[in-house]
């Protein structure tokens, strides 16, 4: 993810096979190609694979808040937090929008701020 | 090559042991193993000892440390839940080789309370911010794609739990021996839907232990309460395009338990038991498809069947679980082995399976990053 400039996310995909993945390795995990799988840039809509509402974390992190896995419509499949939804309105293919945020307000240990995201319901005002 | 038998197994009750080291935990089983195969350290050729936690620290010397310094050579495994699966493989693998006639594989741990895993590396904890981490909610989430693609429902999956503490009621060595009827279970602590506390694994203090000899050491000692090992696999989690972004507890199982029955030269028809890696009801369900001891899509009708408890046709999980009788990460892969062969002797007591000849012990292990699983098929001698 660029820490400056319009925020985008890559993935990678191996020239010989054509597999996804989410970094880069030395050479393509599905097919083995020595040629490491090249980076492309990710657009921003995607479908719910899954998703959990959860009640309990680790000490301190504020729930609840819906975790979600989502297929991007590029190939890429992340995971990330589900905003401004109803849990009970989710469903399997359900549309959604990445959205990038400042991640929580975190800041690096020389003040620079992180980039994050989350995602909307696709078409949902953020 | 000659088989290999396991002709010692046993463990100590699963719990807390605030004031005892993991090494002395994995050393009362040692004891223990060596006791039921009559046996004594003396005659063990190797240690595979294994510890999620603990292996960097050499666990494995440590158990020689307080049962006998006797100077065989020690392998300490650390691979995830899978690690006690690990241990007990390279023990087989050790003996089938000719190398050893007597190899021990221990198990023991001290699990780290509350939720495992947590953040690691530097700028904000993703957790929350990115979704979740959390076992549970990992394990919430592949439950969630069964019941969106076959109609799983809440109780389905609540039903495990019951089933497993149920179990473990008839089983000392447990954690929990309490029964927690379905509306118990969905009414206790929603972790991440649709899991509740009862239906995530007793997180606990534990160790387990078998003795694994040659064809050769097997005859000298007896075969009468002998068990035989008829598969053994371990696999890595292969490619998926949705890997490890989403936990695949299913290709890295199905990769496994397909190499175990092709060495054991059986099929799922023919187990009479299985311990499976329940570490969330969610789990369970799918592990049944896994193993193949449903069709897919037919986990939830199992369950509803009776199939897989006590006295049904392919009970799972008796011992309770890790549901019940608990999750001691490093110890679980031998300590499901060792109800097997428990089963196999016929003295496994009030919750024996009658008449019981092949077993299947199954783990499966993950980081955020990979995966693995551990399979292993035990024949009454
Ligand atoms: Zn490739």
């Amino acid at each position: 993810m660029a820490e400056t400039g319009e925020p985008s996310i890559e993935g990678f995909r191996c020239a010989d096979c054509g597999a996804i993945m989410i970094d880069q390795p030395m050479a393509c995990r599905a097919c083995t190609s020595r040629t490491p799988p090249q980076a492309f840039r990710v657009g921003e809509r995607g479908r719910i694979v899954t998703w959990s509402t959860v009640l309990r974390s680790f000490p301190g992190v504020k729930t609840p808040f819906v975790s979600a896995i989502v297929d991007l419509d590029d190939g890429l499949t992340l995971k990330g937090t589900v905003r401004g939804v109803d849990p009970e309105s989710l469903g399997v293919g359900l549309p959604v929008s990445l959205v990038f945020d400042d991640a929580g307000g975190a800041r690096a240990p020389d003040g620079a701020p992180y980039v994050g995201f989350h995602f909307v319901k696709a078409g949902a005002a953020e | 090559m000659s088989d290999v038998y396991v002709v010692g197994a046993d463990l100590i009750r699963f719990g807390r042991y605030p004031d005892r080291t993991p090494a002395q935990l994995g050393a009362e089983a040692a004891l223990l193993a060596l006791d039921d195969a009559g046996l004594t350290v003396r005659d063990l050729d190797i240690v595979y000892a294994s510890s999620t936690f603990n292996a960097a620290s050499m666990i494995g010397q440590q158990i020689l440390k307080q049962i006998g310094q006797t100077g065989i050579p020690c392998v300490n495994v650390s691979n995830a839940c899978a690690s006690g699966a690990t241990a007990f493989r390279e023990a087989f693998v050790a003996i089938k080789s000719g190398l050893y006639d007597v190899a021990l594989a221990v198990g023991a741990e001290k699990n780290p309370k509350g939720l495992l895993g947590g953040p690691i590396g530097d700028g904000p904890s993703p957790e929350g911010l990115f979704g979740s981490g959390t076992t549970p909610a990992m394990f919430a989430e592949a439950g969630m794609i069964h019941a969106g693609k076959y109609g799983t429902t809440m109780e389905q999956f609540a039903q495990v739990a019951v089933k497993n503490h149920h179990h473990s009621t008839m089983n000392s060595k447990a954690m929990y021996q309490r029964e927690t009827p379905l509306e118990e279970v969905l009414a206790s602590e929603m972790i991440a839907t649709p899991l509740t506390k009862l239906m995530c694994s007793a997180n606990v203090d534990g160790a387990a232990a078998a003795i694994l000899v040659s064809e050769k050491k097997a005859r000298e000692l007896g075969l009468s309460r002998a068990v035989r090992v008829r598969g053994s696999a371990l696999a890595s989690d292969p490619y998926e395009p949705r890997n490890p972004v989403l936990l695949d507890a299913d290709s890295v199982t199905r990769l496994a338990v397909s190499k175990a029955y092709e060495m054991a030269g059986v099929g799922p028809n023919d187990l009479d038991l299985v311990e499976l890696h329940d570490c969330f009801a969610t789990a369970e369900i799918l592990h049944y498809e896994n193993l193949g001891l449903c069709g897919d899509g037919e986990a939830g009708a199992l369950i509803d069947s009776g199939a897989t408890a006590l006295g049904g046709r392919i009970p799972v999980n008796v011992s309770g679980g890790l549901l019940s009788k608990g999750h001691p990460i490093g110890a679980t892969g031998i300590a499901n082995i060792v109800e097997i062969v428990m089963h196999l002797r016929g003295e496994a007591g009030a919750r024996q399976v009658q008449g019981a000849r092949l077993g299947l012990a199954h783990v499966l292990g993950f980081s955020s990053v990979a995966g693995v699983a551990g399979v292993h098929i035990l024949e009454k001698a």
